[in-house]
Protein backbone atom coordinates (compact mmCIF):
# COMPACT_ATOMS: atom_id res chain seq x y z
CA UNK A 1 0.00 0.00 0.00
CA UNK A 2 1.29 3.37 -1.15
CA UNK A 3 1.47 5.76 2.36
CA UNK A 4 4.11 8.56 0.83
CA UNK A 5 2.85 11.45 0.15
CA UNK A 6 2.12 12.49 -3.81
CA UNK A 7 4.02 15.10 -4.74
CA UNK A 8 3.07 18.84 -4.41
CA UNK A 9 1.37 19.66 -8.17
CA UNK A 10 -1.56 16.02 -7.88
CA UNK A 11 -4.23 17.74 -6.33
CA UNK A 12 -6.17 14.19 -6.17
CA UNK A 13 -4.91 10.88 -5.11
CA UNK A 14 -7.16 7.91 -5.60
CA UNK A 15 -4.70 4.72 -4.16
CA UNK A 16 -6.08 1.06 -4.60
CA UNK A 17 -9.47 2.27 -3.85
CA UNK A 18 -11.81 -1.45 -3.71
CA UNK A 19 -15.61 -0.57 -3.58
CA UNK A 20 -18.56 -3.22 -2.94
CA UNK A 21 -22.02 -3.14 -2.55
CA UNK A 22 -22.06 -6.76 -1.29
CA UNK A 23 -21.61 -9.22 -3.45
CA UNK A 24 -21.00 -6.84 -6.07
CA UNK A 25 -17.98 -5.66 -6.94
CA UNK A 26 -18.05 -1.85 -8.34
CA UNK A 27 -14.65 -0.86 -8.21
CA UNK A 28 -11.40 -3.15 -7.79
CA UNK A 29 -7.93 -1.62 -6.66
CA UNK A 30 -8.20 1.39 -8.74
CA UNK A 31 -5.30 4.35 -8.39
CA UNK A 32 -4.90 7.26 -10.30
CA UNK A 33 -3.98 10.90 -9.81
CA UNK A 34 -5.25 14.44 -11.23
CA UNK A 35 -2.85 16.89 -11.83
CA UNK A 36 -4.04 20.56 -10.22
CA UNK A 37 -5.31 22.98 -13.54
CA UNK A 38 -5.57 19.73 -15.48
CA UNK A 39 -8.79 18.44 -17.54
CA UNK A 40 -9.46 14.36 -16.69
CA UNK A 41 -11.74 12.70 -18.15
CA UNK A 42 -12.54 9.38 -16.65
CA UNK A 43 -14.29 7.19 -19.28
CA UNK A 44 -15.44 3.21 -19.55
CA UNK A 45 -18.70 1.47 -20.99
CA UNK A 46 -21.88 2.11 -18.87
CA UNK A 47 -21.64 -0.24 -15.32
CA UNK A 48 -18.05 0.21 -15.51
CA UNK A 49 -17.81 2.38 -11.99
CA UNK A 50 -17.45 6.21 -13.35
CA UNK A 51 -20.55 7.41 -11.56
CA UNK A 52 -19.45 5.32 -8.65
CA UNK A 53 -15.59 6.53 -8.57
CA UNK A 54 -17.26 10.05 -8.49
CA UNK A 55 -19.03 9.27 -5.55
CA UNK A 56 -16.42 8.10 -3.80
CA UNK A 57 -14.50 11.25 -4.75
CA UNK A 58 -17.36 12.95 -3.53
CA UNK A 59 -17.85 11.14 -0.33
CA UNK A 60 -21.29 9.74 -0.62
CA UNK A 61 -19.44 5.69 -0.97
CA UNK A 62 -16.98 5.04 1.60
CA UNK A 63 -14.35 2.39 -0.11
CA UNK A 64 -13.85 -0.59 2.10
CA UNK A 65 -10.17 -0.36 1.27
CA UNK A 66 -7.86 1.79 -0.02
CA UNK A 67 -7.46 5.93 0.43
CA UNK A 68 -7.88 8.89 -0.55
CA UNK A 69 -5.74 12.11 -0.52
CA UNK A 70 -6.47 15.13 -1.80
CA UNK A 71 -4.56 18.47 -1.66
CA UNK A 72 -1.69 17.36 0.11
CA UNK A 73 -3.21 15.50 3.02
CA UNK A 74 -4.81 11.97 3.63
CA UNK A 75 -8.74 12.58 3.72
CA UNK A 76 -10.46 10.63 7.18
CA UNK A 77 -14.24 9.64 7.54
CA UNK A 78 -15.44 12.74 6.73
CA UNK A 79 -19.59 13.57 5.34
CA UNK A 80 -20.19 14.85 1.81
CA UNK A 81 -20.84 18.04 3.21
CA UNK A 82 -17.71 18.59 5.06
CA UNK A 83 -15.90 17.12 1.69
CA UNK A 84 -17.99 20.03 -0.11
CA UNK A 85 -16.02 22.21 2.02
CA UNK A 86 -12.95 21.02 1.54
CA UNK A 87 -13.30 22.63 -2.07
CA UNK A 88 -15.22 19.75 -4.40
CA UNK A 89 -18.17 20.84 -6.68
CA UNK A 90 -20.29 18.35 -8.24
CA UNK A 91 -22.47 18.05 -11.05
CA UNK A 92 -24.87 14.70 -11.27
CA UNK A 93 -25.77 12.78 -14.24
CA UNK A 94 -29.42 12.92 -13.67
CA UNK A 95 -29.62 16.55 -12.40
CA UNK A 96 -29.81 17.04 -8.29
CA UNK A 97 -30.92 20.43 -8.66
CA UNK A 98 -33.51 22.06 -6.02
CA UNK A 99 -36.32 21.77 -8.39
CA UNK A 100 -38.56 24.18 -6.21
CA UNK A 101 -36.16 27.07 -6.16
CA UNK A 102 -35.15 29.73 -8.99
CA UNK A 103 -32.13 29.34 -10.89
CA UNK A 104 -30.70 32.45 -9.32
CA UNK A 105 -31.87 30.95 -5.69
CA UNK A 106 -30.18 27.35 -6.77
CA UNK A 107 -26.89 29.05 -7.56
CA UNK A 108 -26.68 31.00 -4.87
CA UNK A 109 -27.08 27.92 -2.68
CA UNK A 110 -23.64 27.14 -4.38
CA UNK A 111 -21.78 29.71 -2.30
CA UNK A 112 -23.60 28.68 1.12
CA UNK A 113 -20.14 27.46 2.36
CA UNK A 114 -18.62 30.93 1.91
CA UNK A 115 -21.77 32.99 3.60
CA UNK A 116 -20.88 33.21 7.04
CA UNK A 117 -23.21 35.91 8.65
CA UNK A 118 -24.73 34.04 11.98
CA UNK A 119 -28.19 33.99 11.92
CA UNK A 120 -28.53 37.28 14.45
CA UNK A 121 -27.07 38.91 11.63
CA UNK A 122 -29.73 37.68 9.48
CA UNK A 123 -32.94 38.55 11.71
CA UNK A 124 -31.36 42.29 11.74
CA UNK A 125 -30.38 41.88 8.04
CA UNK A 126 -28.58 45.65 7.99
CA UNK A 127 -24.92 44.86 8.63
CA UNK A 128 -23.38 41.91 7.56
CA UNK A 129 -25.30 39.68 6.09
CA UNK A 130 -26.77 42.22 3.79
CA UNK A 131 -23.42 42.90 2.99
CA UNK A 132 -22.51 39.48 2.43
CA UNK A 133 -25.33 38.57 0.00
CA UNK A 134 -24.93 41.37 -1.49
CA UNK A 135 -21.50 40.41 -2.20
CA UNK A 136 -21.92 36.57 -3.71
CA UNK A 137 -25.18 38.11 -5.11
CA UNK A 138 -22.51 39.85 -7.82
CA UNK A 139 -20.34 36.84 -8.10
CA UNK A 140 -23.27 34.89 -8.87
CA UNK A 141 -24.68 37.43 -11.61
CA UNK A 142 -21.29 37.14 -13.16
CA UNK A 143 -21.63 33.73 -13.72
CA UNK A 144 -25.13 34.09 -15.06
CA UNK A 145 -23.59 36.40 -17.36
CA UNK A 146 -20.70 33.94 -17.98
CA UNK A 147 -23.16 30.84 -18.70
CA UNK A 148 -25.66 33.47 -20.85
CA UNK A 149 -28.97 32.21 -18.33
CA UNK A 150 -29.99 35.75 -17.65
CA UNK A 151 -33.37 34.58 -19.33
CA UNK A 152 -34.21 32.40 -16.77
CA UNK A 153 -32.89 33.47 -13.53
CA UNK A 154 -36.36 33.24 -11.98
CA UNK A 155 -37.53 30.86 -13.07
CA UNK A 156 -37.89 27.44 -10.80
CA UNK A 157 -35.83 24.86 -12.10
CA UNK A 158 -37.92 22.27 -12.13
CA UNK A 159 -39.97 24.09 -15.39
CA UNK A 160 -36.73 24.56 -17.87
CA UNK A 161 -36.06 22.12 -20.22
CA UNK A 162 -33.02 19.38 -19.55
CA UNK A 163 -30.13 20.97 -21.37
CA UNK A 164 -30.86 24.54 -19.34
CA UNK A 165 -31.23 22.55 -16.23
CA UNK A 166 -27.60 20.97 -17.04
CA UNK A 167 -26.15 24.01 -17.50
CA UNK A 168 -27.77 25.76 -14.21
CA UNK A 169 -26.08 22.62 -12.81
CA UNK A 170 -23.08 23.52 -13.64
CA UNK A 171 -23.80 27.06 -12.59
CA UNK A 172 -24.52 25.72 -9.44
CA UNK A 173 -21.20 23.92 -9.49
CA UNK A 174 -19.50 27.04 -10.61
CA UNK A 175 -20.75 29.24 -8.20
CA UNK A 176 -18.41 27.19 -5.39
CA UNK A 177 -15.69 28.41 -6.62
CA UNK A 178 -13.82 25.08 -5.58
CA UNK A 179 -10.79 23.63 -6.11
CA UNK A 180 -12.07 20.24 -8.03
CA UNK A 181 -14.92 20.29 -9.99
CA UNK A 182 -16.45 16.69 -10.81
CA UNK A 183 -18.99 16.59 -13.96
CA UNK A 184 -20.98 13.35 -14.19
CA UNK A 185 -21.91 13.56 -18.25
CA UNK A 186 -22.39 17.18 -18.43
CA UNK A 187 -23.68 16.40 -22.17
CA UNK A 188 -25.30 14.16 -22.41
CA UNK A 189 -28.64 14.10 -23.92
CA UNK A 190 -27.34 17.42 -26.28
CA UNK A 191 -27.45 18.09 -30.00
CA UNK A 192 -23.93 18.90 -31.77
CA UNK A 193 -24.62 22.70 -30.82
CA UNK A 194 -25.54 22.44 -27.39
CA UNK A 195 -22.64 20.33 -26.97
CA UNK A 196 -20.05 22.97 -28.60
CA UNK A 197 -22.12 25.21 -26.31
CA UNK A 198 -21.18 23.32 -23.00
CA UNK A 199 -17.62 22.32 -24.29
CA UNK A 200 -16.57 26.31 -24.22
CA UNK A 201 -18.18 27.06 -20.90
CA UNK A 202 -16.33 23.64 -19.31
CA UNK A 203 -13.04 25.20 -21.56
CA UNK A 204 -13.14 28.99 -20.10
CA UNK A 205 -13.86 27.96 -16.58
CA UNK A 206 -10.33 26.07 -16.42
CA UNK A 207 -8.95 28.76 -18.27
CA UNK A 208 -10.49 31.60 -16.45
CA UNK A 209 -10.59 30.14 -13.20
CA UNK A 210 -7.72 27.62 -13.10
CA UNK A 211 -10.33 24.72 -11.81
CA UNK A 212 -9.10 21.23 -11.88
CA UNK A 213 -12.01 19.39 -14.21
CA UNK A 214 -12.83 15.66 -13.52
CA UNK A 215 -15.06 14.82 -16.49
CA UNK A 216 -17.34 11.44 -17.06
CA UNK A 217 -18.12 11.54 -20.56
CA UNK A 218 -18.98 9.14 -23.80
CA UNK A 219 -18.51 11.42 -26.39
CA UNK A 220 -14.97 10.33 -27.90
CA UNK A 221 -14.60 13.39 -29.94
CA UNK A 222 -15.25 16.15 -26.86
CA UNK A 223 -12.77 13.80 -24.56
CA UNK A 224 -10.15 14.10 -27.35
CA UNK A 225 -10.30 17.29 -27.82
CA UNK A 226 -10.44 19.31 -24.26
CA UNK A 227 -8.74 16.32 -22.07
CA UNK A 228 -5.47 16.76 -20.79
CA UNK A 229 -5.30 13.20 -19.68
CA UNK A 230 -7.92 10.08 -19.98
CA UNK A 231 -8.62 7.15 -17.60
CA UNK A 232 -10.40 4.42 -18.75
CA UNK A 233 -12.52 2.00 -16.09
CA UNK A 234 -14.16 -1.40 -17.53
CA UNK A 235 -15.84 -3.36 -14.74
CA UNK A 236 -14.87 -1.75 -12.18
CA UNK A 237 -11.05 -1.93 -13.60
CA UNK A 238 -8.71 0.64 -14.31
CA UNK A 239 -7.99 -0.70 -18.61
CA UNK A 240 -6.07 2.68 -19.52
CA UNK A 241 -4.28 6.10 -18.26
CA UNK A 242 -2.86 7.97 -20.39
CA UNK A 243 -2.83 11.12 -22.71
CA UNK A 244 -5.66 10.90 -25.08
CA UNK A 245 -3.37 10.21 -28.22
CA UNK A 246 -2.24 6.82 -26.20
CA UNK A 247 -5.70 5.87 -25.41
CA UNK A 248 -6.80 6.05 -29.01
CA UNK A 249 -4.22 3.49 -29.66
CA UNK A 250 -4.31 1.07 -26.62
CA UNK A 251 -5.77 -2.37 -27.61
CA UNK A 252 -7.13 -3.09 -24.44
CA UNK A 253 -9.12 0.08 -24.66
CA UNK A 254 -10.59 -0.10 -28.30
CA UNK A 255 -11.58 -4.16 -27.30
CA UNK A 256 -12.92 -3.02 -23.97
CA UNK A 257 -15.42 0.56 -25.29
CA UNK A 258 -13.88 2.18 -28.74
CA UNK A 259 -14.11 -0.19 -31.11
CA UNK A 260 -12.31 -0.66 -34.79
CA UNK A 261 -13.77 1.54 -37.65
CA UNK A 262 -14.29 -0.49 -40.16
CA UNK A 263 -12.51 0.02 -43.41
CA UNK B 1 -78.59 47.64 9.87
CA UNK B 2 -80.52 45.24 10.88
CA UNK B 3 -79.31 42.79 13.89
CA UNK B 4 -79.17 39.65 11.70
CA UNK B 5 -76.43 41.18 9.32
CA UNK B 6 -74.47 42.50 12.62
CA UNK B 7 -74.73 39.10 14.39
CA UNK B 8 -73.03 37.31 11.15
CA UNK B 9 -70.59 39.72 10.96
CA UNK B 10 -69.75 39.20 14.60
CA UNK B 11 -69.88 35.37 13.72
CA UNK B 12 -67.58 35.58 11.20
CA UNK B 13 -65.08 37.83 13.14
CA UNK B 14 -64.83 35.21 15.78
CA UNK B 15 -64.08 32.56 13.17
CA UNK B 16 -61.45 34.63 11.82
CA UNK B 17 -59.91 34.87 15.21
CA UNK B 18 -60.46 31.42 15.85
CA UNK B 19 -59.08 30.49 12.95
CA UNK B 20 -55.94 32.28 13.71
CA UNK B 21 -55.03 30.34 16.81
CA UNK B 22 -55.43 27.48 14.87
CA UNK B 23 -53.24 28.17 12.09
CA UNK B 24 -50.61 29.26 14.57
CA UNK B 25 -50.35 25.43 15.23
CA UNK B 26 -50.31 24.48 11.99
CA UNK B 27 -47.60 26.37 11.16
CA UNK B 28 -44.89 24.56 13.60
CA UNK B 29 -46.32 21.47 11.37
CA UNK B 30 -45.40 22.92 8.44
CA UNK B 31 -42.40 24.18 8.88
CA UNK B 32 -40.49 20.90 10.59
CA UNK B 33 -42.56 19.20 7.55
CA UNK B 34 -41.30 21.32 5.36
CA UNK B 35 -37.80 20.71 5.80
CA UNK B 36 -37.90 17.60 7.33
CA UNK B 37 -41.06 15.64 5.64
CA UNK B 38 -41.69 14.65 9.44
CA UNK B 39 -45.29 15.09 10.07
CA UNK B 40 -44.27 16.20 14.35
CA UNK B 41 -47.19 14.80 15.96
CA UNK B 42 -45.32 15.81 19.09
CA UNK B 43 -46.48 19.53 18.09
CA UNK B 44 -49.25 19.99 20.48
CA UNK B 45 -47.22 18.46 23.25
CA UNK B 46 -44.33 20.57 22.33
CA UNK B 47 -46.46 23.82 22.28
CA UNK B 48 -47.78 22.46 26.09
CA UNK B 49 -44.39 22.05 27.21
CA UNK B 50 -43.62 25.61 26.26
CA UNK B 51 -46.36 26.60 27.97
CA UNK B 52 -45.50 25.01 30.90
CA UNK B 53 -42.03 25.69 31.22
CA UNK B 54 -43.05 29.48 30.98
CA UNK B 55 -45.31 29.58 33.07
CA UNK B 56 -42.71 27.49 35.56
CA UNK B 57 -40.10 29.82 35.02
CA UNK B 58 -42.23 33.15 35.57
CA UNK B 59 -43.65 32.05 38.75
CA UNK B 60 -40.34 30.96 39.91
CA UNK B 61 -41.41 27.20 40.38
CA UNK B 62 -38.35 24.25 40.97
CA UNK B 63 -38.68 22.39 38.09
CA UNK B 64 -39.16 18.27 39.42
CA UNK B 65 -40.67 19.56 42.83
CA UNK B 66 -42.77 16.89 43.01
CA UNK B 67 -40.29 14.13 42.62
CA UNK B 68 -37.32 15.89 44.53
CA UNK B 69 -39.92 16.39 47.42
CA UNK B 70 -41.12 12.63 47.58
CA UNK B 71 -37.25 11.28 47.15
CA UNK B 72 -35.51 13.65 49.62
CA UNK B 73 -38.48 14.87 52.08
CA UNK B 74 -37.92 17.91 51.37
CA UNK B 75 -40.64 20.98 50.75
CA UNK B 76 -39.16 22.72 48.11
CA UNK B 77 -42.24 24.59 45.69
CA UNK B 78 -40.62 27.90 44.11
CA UNK B 79 -37.24 29.42 45.03
CA UNK B 80 -38.39 33.25 43.56
CA UNK B 81 -41.13 34.96 43.78
CA UNK B 82 -41.36 35.91 39.83
CA UNK B 83 -39.41 36.84 36.88
CA UNK B 84 -40.33 39.54 34.50
CA UNK B 85 -41.95 38.03 31.87
CA UNK B 86 -39.97 39.08 29.17
CA UNK B 87 -36.52 37.45 30.46
CA UNK B 88 -39.47 34.08 31.03
CA UNK B 89 -40.13 34.35 27.50
CA UNK B 90 -36.48 34.56 26.78
CA UNK B 91 -35.33 31.59 28.56
CA UNK B 92 -38.02 29.09 27.92
CA UNK B 93 -36.78 29.40 24.28
CA UNK B 94 -33.51 28.70 25.25
CA UNK B 95 -35.14 25.73 26.61
CA UNK B 96 -37.28 25.14 23.53
CA UNK B 97 -33.66 25.09 21.43
CA UNK B 98 -32.04 23.02 23.81
CA UNK B 99 -34.65 20.44 22.68
CA UNK B 100 -34.60 20.85 19.72
CA UNK B 101 -30.83 20.08 19.58
CA UNK B 102 -31.62 17.08 21.98
CA UNK B 103 -34.13 15.44 19.73
CA UNK B 104 -31.62 15.77 16.75
CA UNK B 105 -29.24 13.98 18.55
CA UNK B 106 -31.20 11.40 20.14
CA UNK B 107 -34.18 10.85 17.65
CA UNK B 108 -33.38 11.70 14.43
CA UNK B 109 -30.10 11.27 13.79
CA UNK B 110 -30.11 7.29 14.45
CA UNK B 111 -33.09 7.58 12.29
CA UNK B 112 -31.94 9.20 9.09
CA UNK B 113 -33.06 7.44 5.85
CA UNK B 114 -35.85 5.65 7.25
CA UNK B 115 -39.15 5.71 5.94
CA UNK B 116 -41.73 8.70 6.65
CA UNK B 117 -43.71 6.46 8.43
CA UNK B 118 -40.88 5.24 11.05
CA UNK B 119 -40.05 8.93 11.59
CA UNK B 120 -43.33 10.03 12.81
CA UNK B 121 -44.19 6.90 15.23
CA UNK B 122 -40.62 8.32 16.71
CA UNK B 123 -42.52 11.64 16.75
CA UNK B 124 -45.12 9.82 18.43
CA UNK B 125 -42.94 8.41 20.70
CA UNK B 126 -41.96 12.08 21.66
CA UNK B 127 -44.85 13.11 22.18
CA UNK B 128 -45.71 10.44 25.37
CA UNK B 129 -42.49 11.51 26.32
CA UNK B 130 -42.70 15.29 26.63
CA UNK B 131 -46.08 15.09 27.99
CA UNK B 132 -44.69 13.46 30.40
CA UNK B 133 -41.93 14.76 31.34
CA UNK B 134 -44.20 18.47 31.62
CA UNK B 135 -45.75 16.66 33.96
CA UNK B 136 -43.23 15.26 36.14
CA UNK B 137 -41.34 18.48 35.81
CA UNK B 138 -43.83 21.12 36.58
CA UNK B 139 -46.72 19.15 37.69
CA UNK B 140 -50.05 18.60 36.12
CA UNK B 141 -52.94 21.09 37.87
CA UNK B 142 -54.13 23.71 35.70
CA UNK B 143 -51.99 26.69 35.89
CA UNK B 144 -52.79 30.24 34.65
CA UNK B 145 -50.54 32.36 32.25
CA UNK B 146 -50.55 35.74 32.20
CA UNK B 147 -48.35 37.60 30.10
CA UNK B 148 -49.90 40.73 30.41
CA UNK B 149 -51.99 40.33 27.63
CA UNK B 150 -55.03 42.20 27.46
CA UNK B 151 -58.52 40.25 27.43
CA UNK B 152 -62.17 40.22 27.51
CA UNK B 153 -64.33 42.06 25.10
CA UNK B 154 -63.63 45.79 24.42
CA UNK B 155 -66.61 48.41 25.37
CA UNK B 156 -65.12 50.57 22.96
CA UNK B 157 -66.25 48.08 20.37
CA UNK B 158 -69.21 47.37 21.85
CA UNK B 159 -70.58 51.25 21.78
CA UNK B 160 -69.55 51.70 18.09
CA UNK B 161 -71.38 48.78 16.78
CA UNK B 162 -74.44 49.22 18.46
CA UNK B 163 -74.47 52.67 16.64
CA UNK B 164 -75.00 50.43 13.55
CA UNK B 165 -77.97 48.82 14.47
CA UNK B 166 -81.09 50.05 12.81
CA UNK B 167 -83.50 51.93 14.61
CA UNK B 168 -85.66 50.38 17.55
CA UNK B 169 -83.98 47.13 17.21
CA UNK B 170 -82.76 45.58 20.56
CA UNK B 171 -78.94 45.06 19.66
CA UNK B 172 -76.37 45.42 22.39
CA UNK B 173 -72.61 45.37 20.57
CA UNK B 174 -70.61 43.21 19.16
CA UNK B 175 -68.29 41.22 21.36
CA UNK B 176 -64.69 40.25 20.10
CA UNK B 177 -62.32 39.13 22.73
CA UNK B 178 -59.13 41.79 22.79
CA UNK B 179 -57.15 38.47 23.11
CA UNK B 180 -57.81 36.86 20.27
CA UNK B 181 -56.97 40.85 18.21
CA UNK B 182 -53.62 40.40 19.80
CA UNK B 183 -53.14 37.02 19.03
CA UNK B 184 -54.19 37.26 15.10
CA UNK B 185 -51.60 40.36 15.02
CA UNK B 186 -49.29 38.27 16.63
CA UNK B 187 -49.75 35.64 13.94
CA UNK B 188 -49.30 37.98 11.03
CA UNK B 189 -46.57 39.27 12.53
CA UNK B 190 -45.07 35.94 12.95
CA UNK B 191 -46.00 34.66 9.72
CA UNK B 192 -44.81 37.39 7.98
CA UNK B 193 -41.37 37.20 9.79
CA UNK B 194 -41.25 33.68 8.75
CA UNK B 195 -41.85 34.18 4.97
CA UNK B 196 -39.14 36.63 4.60
CA UNK B 197 -36.39 34.77 6.64
CA UNK B 198 -37.29 31.77 4.44
CA UNK B 199 -36.70 34.06 1.21
CA UNK B 200 -33.90 36.25 1.99
CA UNK B 201 -31.78 34.79 4.34
CA UNK B 202 -28.38 32.50 3.72
CA UNK B 203 -30.00 30.43 6.39
CA UNK B 204 -33.98 30.24 4.91
CA UNK B 205 -32.35 29.30 1.75
CA UNK B 206 -30.61 26.38 3.16
CA UNK B 207 -33.92 25.35 4.79
CA UNK B 208 -35.85 25.23 0.82
CA UNK B 209 -32.64 23.66 0.00
CA UNK B 210 -32.45 21.04 2.33
CA UNK B 211 -36.29 20.57 1.94
CA UNK B 212 -36.02 20.44 -1.46
CA UNK B 213 -33.44 17.54 -2.02
CA UNK B 214 -31.33 16.00 0.33
CA UNK B 215 -28.49 14.81 -1.29
CA UNK B 216 -28.23 18.26 -4.15
CA UNK B 217 -28.09 20.01 0.09
CA UNK B 218 -25.38 17.83 0.90
CA UNK B 219 -23.59 18.60 -2.46
CA UNK B 220 -23.43 22.02 -1.81
CA UNK B 221 -22.22 21.80 1.30
CA UNK B 222 -25.40 22.03 3.83
CA UNK B 223 -24.90 20.41 7.19
CA UNK B 224 -28.36 18.54 7.35
CA UNK B 225 -27.91 18.14 11.48
CA UNK B 226 -27.67 22.00 11.93
CA UNK B 227 -30.44 22.94 9.57
CA UNK B 228 -32.94 19.96 11.35
CA UNK B 229 -31.70 22.23 14.76
CA UNK B 230 -32.97 25.11 13.43
CA UNK B 231 -35.88 23.68 12.00
CA UNK B 232 -36.92 22.12 15.35
CA UNK B 233 -36.01 25.68 17.54
CA UNK B 234 -37.92 27.64 15.05
CA UNK B 235 -41.00 24.72 15.43
CA UNK B 236 -40.60 25.20 19.36
CA UNK B 237 -40.60 28.92 18.86
CA UNK B 238 -43.86 29.24 17.43
CA UNK B 239 -45.25 26.39 19.48
CA UNK B 240 -44.25 28.79 22.41
CA UNK B 241 -46.53 31.76 21.00
CA UNK B 242 -48.98 29.04 19.82
CA UNK B 243 -49.06 27.59 23.67
CA UNK B 244 -49.03 31.20 24.70
CA UNK B 245 -51.94 32.56 23.21
CA UNK B 246 -53.83 29.33 23.80
CA UNK B 247 -52.80 29.39 27.27
CA UNK B 248 -54.14 33.32 28.00
CA UNK B 249 -57.41 32.33 26.70
CA UNK B 250 -58.04 29.04 28.58
CA UNK B 251 -55.04 28.43 30.87
CA UNK B 252 -52.97 25.21 30.89
CA UNK B 253 -53.99 22.00 31.30
CA UNK B 254 -52.91 19.07 29.54
CA UNK B 255 -55.61 18.79 27.05
CA UNK B 256 -53.89 21.69 25.32
CA UNK B 257 -52.05 19.12 23.18
CA UNK B 258 -55.49 18.06 21.24
CA UNK B 259 -54.98 21.15 19.36
CA UNK B 260 -52.90 19.75 17.48
CA UNK B 261 -55.56 17.64 16.43
CA UNK B 262 -57.71 20.92 14.95
CA UNK B 263 -54.63 21.79 13.29
CA UNK B 264 -54.75 18.62 10.83
CA UNK B 265 -57.67 19.94 8.92
CA UNK B 266 -56.03 23.53 8.58
CA UNK B 267 -52.89 21.60 6.70
CA UNK B 268 -55.13 19.43 4.64
CA UNK B 269 -56.65 22.14 3.76
CA UNK B 270 -53.63 24.46 3.19
CA UNK B 271 -51.15 22.12 2.10
CA UNK B 272 -48.47 20.66 4.29
CA UNK B 273 -45.33 22.15 2.82
CA UNK B 274 -47.41 26.33 2.40
CA UNK B 275 -46.73 28.46 5.23
CA UNK B 276 -49.54 31.48 3.83
CA UNK B 277 -51.74 28.08 3.15
CA UNK B 278 -51.81 27.22 7.42
CA UNK B 279 -53.04 30.85 7.75
CA UNK B 280 -55.81 30.86 4.62
CA UNK B 281 -56.68 27.08 5.88
CA UNK B 282 -56.73 28.17 9.10
CA UNK B 283 -59.02 30.97 8.53
CA UNK B 284 -61.50 28.87 6.40
CA UNK B 285 -61.56 26.02 8.63
CA UNK B 286 -62.66 28.91 11.57
CA UNK B 287 -64.93 30.75 9.55
CA UNK B 288 -66.36 27.89 8.09
CA UNK B 289 -66.69 26.27 11.69
CA UNK B 290 -68.44 29.21 13.42
CA UNK B 291 -70.52 30.08 10.31
CA UNK B 292 -72.22 26.67 9.55
CA UNK B 293 -72.49 26.73 13.46
CA UNK B 294 -74.81 29.51 13.61
CA UNK B 295 -76.72 29.23 10.08
CA UNK B 296 -77.54 25.57 9.97
CA UNK B 297 -76.58 24.06 13.05
CA UNK B 298 -79.98 24.29 14.44
CA UNK B 299 -81.41 22.15 11.67
CA UNK B 300 -79.46 19.40 12.57
CA UNK B 301 -79.69 19.56 16.26
CA UNK B 302 -76.25 21.54 16.70
CA UNK B 303 -72.88 21.15 17.97
CA UNK B 304 -71.73 20.80 14.11
CA UNK B 305 -68.32 22.17 15.45
CA UNK B 306 -67.00 19.16 16.40
CA UNK B 307 -66.84 17.72 13.30
CA UNK B 308 -67.23 20.22 10.79
CA UNK B 309 -63.82 20.75 10.12
CA UNK B 310 -62.95 17.07 9.42
CA UNK B 311 -66.01 16.48 6.90
CA UNK B 312 -64.39 19.54 4.91
CA UNK B 313 -61.39 18.10 5.31
CA UNK B 314 -62.45 15.05 3.77
CA UNK B 315 -64.19 16.59 0.92
CA UNK B 316 -60.62 18.30 0.32
CA UNK B 317 -58.66 15.14 0.09
CA UNK B 318 -60.78 13.29 -2.35
CA UNK B 319 -61.02 16.58 -5.09
CA UNK B 320 -58.05 18.40 -4.70
CA UNK B 321 -55.17 16.62 -1.86
CA UNK B 322 -52.54 19.09 -1.90
CA UNK B 323 -54.30 21.23 -0.19
CA UNK B 324 -55.08 25.01 -1.85
CA UNK B 325 -51.15 25.76 -1.51
CA UNK B 326 -49.21 22.56 -1.57
CA UNK B 327 -46.26 21.92 -3.70
CA UNK B 328 -47.59 20.70 -7.06
CA UNK B 329 -45.27 18.25 -8.50
CA UNK B 330 -43.48 20.81 -11.18
CA UNK B 331 -41.90 17.74 -13.57
CA UNK B 332 -40.79 17.47 -17.06
CA UNK B 333 -41.01 14.52 -18.37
Amino acid sequence: MNITQPPADVLLSLNNISLSFGGVKALTDISFDILKGEIRAIIGPNGAGKSSMLNVINGFYHPQQGEVWFDGSIRGPLKPYQIARQGIARTFQNIALFKGMSTLDNLMTGRITKMHANIFWQAIWKGKAEKEELEHRERVEHIIDFLEIQAIRKTPVGRLPYGMQKRVELGRALAAESKLLLLDEPMAGMNVEEKEDMCRFILDVHDQFGTTIALIEHDMGVVMDIADRVVVLDYGKKIGDGYPDEIRNNQNVIDAYLGVAHE
Amino acid sequence: MSPDILNTLEVILNGLMAGVMYSLVALGFVLIFKASGIFNYAQGVMALFAALTLVGIQTGQVPFSHLINVMFGTNYHNWSNGINTVAAIILTMCVMVLLAWLVEKIVLRHLVNQEPIILFMATIGLAFFLEGLGDLMWGANIKVLDVGLPSGGSFWLEDVTKEWASEGSEYFGMYIDVLDVWAAGIAIILVVALTIFSQYTKTGRALRAVADDHQAALTVGISLRTIWVVVWSIAGFVALVAGIMWGSKSGIQFSLSLIALKALPVLILGGFTSIPGAIIGGLIIGVGEKLFEFSLGPLIGGATENWFAYVLALMFLMFRPQGLFGDKIIERV
